[in-house]
């Protein structure tokens, strides 16, 4: 059994907690450069994909899981969005976990991060959490489903397309729900703005430090998905700052690989 | 005789306690339990929970208490929920929650039907046979998890007998208030 792993020595602990519980069949890695990448043309990429995101599915569950337990004085209607959150990327879970399996793969293949749920540990403002989990991290990967769709699309496999679809569906309605609420517990107390600036920054540090190494934030395959966002609850002017940030980073990354 | 209405709304404001009580252990589970498989099991079984305490929490405000009346149980109940809490290991908790605890909050649910007037109480008559047709689902799904996973994890210290024990023990477990002076009330 895995439980707490160690954080890796390169790491500075003020950005990571304690990691979540993962079974022997798991080798838990804290850095993206110790993760399985495989180019484009190996069979093992597509593969090495769906079980990294089956990991991650079930690392916004386990931080949805944790909230609720965290914030039992949160509003009865938002620990509703935050369970069926939990309940949502349980099933996400559960696809990738299915989809990876009747592909030929075997669970504990590859290695998973345990990223998302050390970094959400060191942020105790519900707000700060939302804001990097739903309005960040999920965001993030509207944009990378969007792309992973037209992927599927291109290789005909339809399962794959469905899944990705539903899924995507189901993130703009988490992206939304905190959007809303931040909203409304900033209205309720201004106090909340700063908290979320610190998630935000600490959120940011943890990324450069475990990504940066390996080329992890070297992304320039896809774009912002401006429509997914205004369904999230973006704002025209967020949306605007999205995809101007993302042209930067793109280039940057062009540059870096050229 | 029939519940009073005071009396239904305590029964189900205490029915949406244990539903709370029960989405707040998965969620705890979640993290802290190793096996993916399960994982997977307790989270989805978060938001059946979730939902059952909002239908309970909105019933009990039709029935003359707050939205979202919550009253704690008697203490021997309370105590078998946090004995449920307490359990280690993937295998153990599967055990305790859905084979255990699941059963005799089903168990419940059937007293109350039988208890209640189906015509008079039918708007609690329906939240209640929804809720019992999820719980019989979760056990399924329970069922389907341990398939897929035969060999989870364990803590080797199961709590299923004792939790059974405690449940059963646990009588009263509703506490129902005093009539409210100035509310004409029937007679239980």
């Amino acid at each position: 059994m895995t439980t707490a792993a160690p954080l890796h020595p390169a790491l500075d602990p003020r950005f990571f907690a304690d990691s979540a519980a993962r079974d022997e069949r798991f080798t838990v890695v804290d850095r993206w450069v110790d993760c399985a990448r495989f180019d484009d043309a190996d069979p093992r990429k597509r593969l090495e994909f769906l079980h990294r995101q089956m990991n991650e599915e079930v690392a916004v569950c386990e931080n949805a899981a944790r909230s609720l337990v965290d914030h039992p004085e949160a509003p009865w209607e938002l620990r509703m969005w935050l369970a069926r959150q939990a309940a949502d990327e349980a099933r996400h879970a559960d696809n990738y976990r299915r989809a990876f399996l009747a592909r030929g793969g075997r669970l504990g293949d590859y290695p998973v991060l345990s990223f998302q749920y050390r970094v959400l540990g060191r942020i105790t403002s519900l707000a700060g959490r939302l804001a990097v989990q739903n309005r960040t991290f999920e965001v993030d990967g509207l944009d990378a489903v969007t792309h992973a769709i037209l992927e599927a699309e291109a290789d005909g496999d339809a399962d794959l397309v469905a899944l990705y679809d539903a899924q995507q569906a189901d993130e703009v309605v988490h992206i939304r729900f905190a959007n809303e609420w931040i909203r409304r517990l900033t209205a309720g107390r201004p106090a909340v703005l700063l908290e979320v600036g610190r998630a935000l920054a600490l959120a940011a540090q943890g990324f450069a430090a475990v990504f940066t190494e390996g080329g992890g934030t070297r992304v320039h395959k896809y774009g912002v998905a401006e429509e997914l966002r205004a369904m999230a609850g973006f704002t025209e002017e967020e949306i605007r700052t999205a995809v101007a940030l993302n042209e930067e980073r793109r280039e940057r990354a062009r540059r870096a690989d050229a | 005789m029939t519940l009073t209405v005071r009396e239904r709304a305590d029964t189900l404001g205490t029915l949406r306690y244990a539903s709370v009580h029960a989405m707040e252990t998965l969620a705890a589970w979640v993290p802290t339990t190793p096996d993916l498989e399960a994982k997977i099991l307790f989270g989805r079984h978060i938001w059946e929970f979730a939902q059952h305490a909002d239908q309970l929490g909105r019933r009990t405000h039709e029935l003359r208490a707050a939205l979202h009346y919550t009253p704690a149980p008697t203490p021997a109940y309370d105590g078998a929920l946090a004995l449920l809490r307490s359990t280690a290991g993937a295998r153990e908790r599967i055990s305790a929650f859905h084979d255990v605890f699941l059963a005799d909050l089903a168990d419940k649910y059937a007293d109350y039907l039988a208890a209640t007037d189906a015509f008079l109480d039918e708007p609690s008559v329906r939240v209640v046979e929804r809720i019992t047709a999820d719980l019989r689902r979760m056990t399924a799904d329970a069922a389907e998890a341990r398939a897929q996973r035969p060999a989870l994890t364990g803590s080797g210290v199961a709590t299923a007998a004792a939790l059974a024990a405690a449940l059963a023990a646990a009588r009263p477990w509703v506490r129902h208030r005093a009539p409210a002076a100035g509310i004409a009330e029937a007679t239980a």
